[in-house]
């Protein structure tokens, strides 16, 4: 008996791998969005059936999932030469074993009635004031395009019945975050107690995310962020936060990568803006470019909306910078641009990926053609189900969508699936996107999380070419990189029962 | 003085022969457990020297507790705070204010329809003049408790910085409010507001987390997400920053050469030693030397701390995810670890030295729950604030540091009693 209940086991797992690695492979199309079958209305994979089980039996305050935790081998894909203090091993590495919750929050019971399934959104929808985000507000732009992409994910679950164990839309509730002294934190205590919201989206300024999250952990209220690449937003240790695309770290060490690695570039200039954007955004760029070799000779801050680059531009043609790297927003991106060259520096333009917005061709012209900018999604990559995306957002806004929309689509929808599965409990809910063990298959491609519970997604470069953005792998380009570490020094300071190593 | 090899050898006591057995049972099932293939003890390696300590040193381990939840009278489980005073002990939760008598046992509660300005109390503290409760409120500014009327301060009344306080503390005649903006100062006989923020303090970032007093060297200790801690001296109004020196997220370097992490949740000065705690584990600086805390090296509950709080330059009580731990005496390296069953009330207490398990003992009656959120003494007892209901340890012949013990103690042979007689 006990033979064939193995014999049995070791199909059914087989059966299970084979057909994993042949989806990650390649070798057959992914299902939309998963497949497998499923008593919640929505697609749930084979593999997911422990987590269900373990997660949703629990009904009391004292018991925790007993499942394995992701423990990665190394942190951000970091190439060991990028790795700070040079090869001394740390005393302890965070963020490599997947952070838990133990509260008590999956013993809360689901409400009696619900009218709708209320999820708040979060972000820069307003112009404003912002002390946090270093004066004007900015990000308006960026914020909108968010917002559509969560509202379109929204209506696409409402077409499709909804929220299917109550029969009710989902509602998304919709802050501004970008206010006067820290507003963000208010907005949130309003979403997680009045609104009683059971997860949120959004967010893409670091300082009011971590103002955000603070709220979000104490809450204990799910955030799945769409939009904010300041590594630091991860690297808190808040069991509750997700992050759905690929932050500044890994951008800048592909940019690492291509500029001092690829092309040869020996002195790197920076210029970015005065806020936390573009002094956290550009650091691993920075500390890239030294653990290298290489350091960046000098490194320009400008307030943002300033008009006039001269006096920072001529610092760095003074330097005798090969290159200049730009990390802030598309219309200072542009207007810098145009500035250098208007100054005759001719040295190849590098940025961040708010530069691929659409403001930063129309200001540059011409002079954006050979611009290189990270990307954390490739949106030329042909998928039906980003062409579907395309065509029911064009549809509905009127515009194409970009890169905020697309990871905001991306996360609202793995959040509505995460609801379906987990139900009316906020707990719950986190549970089965913390454990979800497969890549969820979206419109941006495949997203894995991390043990930080971080995104562990393919970033790309972007060239300007013949008037348009073509977008680049790693692989295309050949553009080589640091041995990535696999590290075991850690193992030792995890509870082996509860474990899972995952390759980096 | 006791060898170093002889004075670890006691410590090779089988963890399930200490489960079960009683104060001379288990002195005796060590002798003969010496011969069996244990791993040896760990070199010494951190902290002060343990010479001439053994395994009946033990620190004092709290076996009595009492649980308060909504059935007892509080108005919600998830507590985010507990103050504890002569009188009485007081109580925020996610959605109420209690005042647990401590002479009757009651519990009277205030809501929202009570007159509380805002749900969520993220922080208590009492002026000692007056009697005045303060409360900071979680989005909802802070409020002062006094002759039964809520006074409401906030960001449209008032000079606070922010409506989202996670800390307020009574300095003399000021009270301080640790908010998401910055820190905020009142003072309480001019009615003058102070606002400490990047513009006139040494933060890196704002996010003020957590703030406490010592009145024995009239200083503040701010504990900030993403800036370490600060202090400031209430007498010169000048601060000084402690940040980790590696300034890197993802690594603590060298565990001993700062604060371990620039996230910080917690800052707590006891006689001459400041404790700072952190979702990355904690650390201790005694004005010289600093010495960082993991779980997998000292045996406390997690890394994940949510708040700390120190009794004196030797003890510290770590408010963690998965339990309560005490740094129960710092010179000996020595740690006690409470935990409760998730099947029962019940639960254990480990005792460990220099991360080696040298004691578990049985509780019939343990803390209310493993997620831990405040912690507050009262004398020898320790109050603690869980997700889910409040502790209260009764500290019946408590001892600071560590005592070479004769035979059993009474509160610890009862709880075996306890524990085998419940099975």
């Amino acid at each position: 008996m006990r033979f064939i209940m193995i014999t049995v086991w070791v199909l059914v797992v087989s059966a299970g791998l084979i057909a994993h690695e042949k989806q990650v492979r390649g070798d057959e199309p992914a299902q939309s969005p998963q497949s497998g079958p499923s008593d919640f209305g929505v697609p749930v994979e084979p593999s997911m059936k422990p987590v269900l089980d373990a997660v949703l039996s629990i009904r009391d305050p004292y018991h925790v999932p007993q499942l394995p935790l992701r423990v990665d081998q190394n942190y951000g894909h970091t190439p060991r030469d990028l790795e700070p203090f040079g090869y001394v091993a740390p005393f302890k590495r965070h963020f490599m074993v997947q952070m838990e919750y133990t509260g008590p929050g999956r013993a809360i019971p689901e409400p009696e009635h619900v009218d709708t399934v209320k999820i708040g959104f979060l972000g820069p929808i307003e112009s404003t004031v912002s002390v946090a985000t270093g004066g004007k507000s900015h990000e308006e732009n960026i914020g909108k395009m968010m917002l559509k992409g969560a509202q379109l994910a929204v209506e696409k679950a409402n077409e499709q019945g909804g929220y299917h164990r109550r029969k009710v839309p989902f509602e998304l509730i919709v802050r501004n975050d970008n206010g006067l002294w820290g507003a963000s934190g208010n907005e949130i205590i309003h979403l997680a107690y009045k609104e009683q919201v059971w997860a949120i989206v959004g967010t893409i300024d670091g300082a009011n995310s971590h103002i955000a999250i603070r709220v979000a952990l104490k809450a204990e209220v799910p955030m799945v962020n769409t939009g904010d690449t300041d590594p630091t937003f991860i690297e808190t240790n808040i069991p509750w936060v997700f992050r759905v695309i690929s932050d500044d770290r890994r951008q800048c060490y592909l940019l690492v990568d291509y500029i001092f690695r690829k092309v040869g570039i020996q002195k790197l200039g920076i210029i970015r803006a005065s806020n936390r954007y573009g002094r956290f955004g550009v650091r691993e760029l920075r500390d890239g470019s030294r653990r290298l070799g290489k350091p960046v000779p000098l490194e320009m801050a400008y307030f943002v909306g300033q008009s006039d680059f001269s006096l920072e531009l001529q610092r760095l043609k003074d330097a005798g910078v090969e290159a200049v790297a730009h990390w802030g927003d598309a219309e200072d991106g542009a207007r810098i641009l145009n500035q250098m060259r208007e100054m005759g520096m001719k040295q190849p333009f590098f940025a961040c990926d708010r530069c691929l917005g659409p403001e930063f061709a129309e200001i540059a012209g011409n002079n954006a053609e050979g611009v290189v900018c990270a990307s954390p999604w490739n949106p030329d990559r042909d998928d039906p189900r980003l062409k579907e995306f395309r065509e029911r957002f064009t549809k509905r806004f009127g515009v194409e969508p970009d890169t905020y929309a697309a990871h905001a689509f991306d996360g609202t929808e793995m959040l509505i699936w995460a609801i379906q599965v987990a139900g009316l409990n906020r707990a719950k809910i986190r549970d089965v996107l913390a454990y979800r063990n497969e890549p969820w298959q979206g419109v941006v491609g495949k997203t894995q999380f991390t043990a930080a519970l971080d995104g562990r997604e393919e970033v790309f470069l972007a060239i300007r070419e013949g008037q348009q953005w073509r977008y680049y792998s790693r692989e295309e380009l050949n553009i080589p990189s640091g041995e990535i570490e696999k590290y075991t020094d850690h193992l030792h300071t995890v509870p082996s029962e509860l474990t899972q190593v995952q390759q980096p | 003085m006791r060898s170093l090899s002889s004075s670890w050898r006691p410590l090779l006591l089988p963890a399930a022969v200490l489960f079960a057995g009683s104060w001379t049972a288990v002195a005796s099932a060590g002798e003969s457990a010496q011969a069996q293939s244990e791993p040896a003890p760990p070199a010494l390696a951190f902290g002060q020297s343990v010479d001439g300590v053994s395994d009946e040193d033990l620190p004092y381990i709290y076996t009595e507790w009492e649980n308060y939840t909504v059935e007892d009278g509080l108005p919600n489980d998830h507590l985010f705070s507990v103050r504890a005073t002569a009188e009485a002990v007081w109580i925020g939760t996610e959605n109420g204010l209690a005042r647990l008598d401590k002479k009757t046992g009651a519990i009277q509660s205030w809501k929202e329809e009570d007159g509380l300005p805002w749900r969520a109390i993220t922080s208590i503290d009492v002026d000692p003049k007056t009697g005045d409760v303060w409360l900071g409120l979680f989005g909802g500014g802070v409020a002062r408790f006094s002759g039964g009327r809520f006074d409401h301060f906030h960001q449209l009344n008032s000079g606070l910085v922010n409506d989202v306080v996670y800390g307020v503390a009574v300095e003399n005649n000021h009270i301080w409010a640790a908010t998401t903006a910055g820190a905020s100062r009142y003072d309480l006989v001019t009615g003058k507001w102070d606002i400490y923020t990047e513009k006139n303090a040494p933060m890196e970032e704002i996010w003020n987390y957590s703030v406490s007093y010592a009145p024995t060297v009239n200083k503040v200790f701010l504990a900030i997400w993403g800036s370490g801690c600060l202090e400031f001296d209430v007498a010169t109004e000048k601060w000084k920053d402690y940040i980790d020196p590696d300034k890197e997220m993802e690594i603590d370097l060298y565990r001993d050469d700062g604060i371990i992490h620039v996230i910080t949740t917690a800052a707590s000065f006891a006689d001459g030693a400041l404790w700072v705690s952190a979702y990355f584990g904690c650390c201790r600086y005694d004005g010289r030397h600093w010495r960082g805390f993991y779980a997998h090296e000292t045996g406390l509950p997690s890394d994940f701390t949510n708040f700390l709080k120190a009794r004196s330059a030797d003890e510290a009580w770590f408010c963690t995810d998965k339990g309560v731990g005490v740094v129960a005496h710092y010179p000996t390296d020595t740690y006690v670890a409470y935990y409760r069953n998730a099947d029962n009330p019940g639960g254990v207490a480990k005792v460990f030295r220099r991360g080696r398990l040298l004691r578990e003992v049985p509780l019939e009656i343990s803390i209310a729950h493993n997620f831990i959120i405040g912690v507050d003494f009262d004398g020898d007892d320790v109050w603690v604030a869980t997700a889910h209901g409040l502790s209260h340890g009764i500290g019946k012949g408590y001892y600071r540091g560590v005592k070479r013990l004769t035979q059993e103690p009474q509160s610890i042979a009862a709880a075996s009693s306890a524990s085998a007689d419940s099975k």
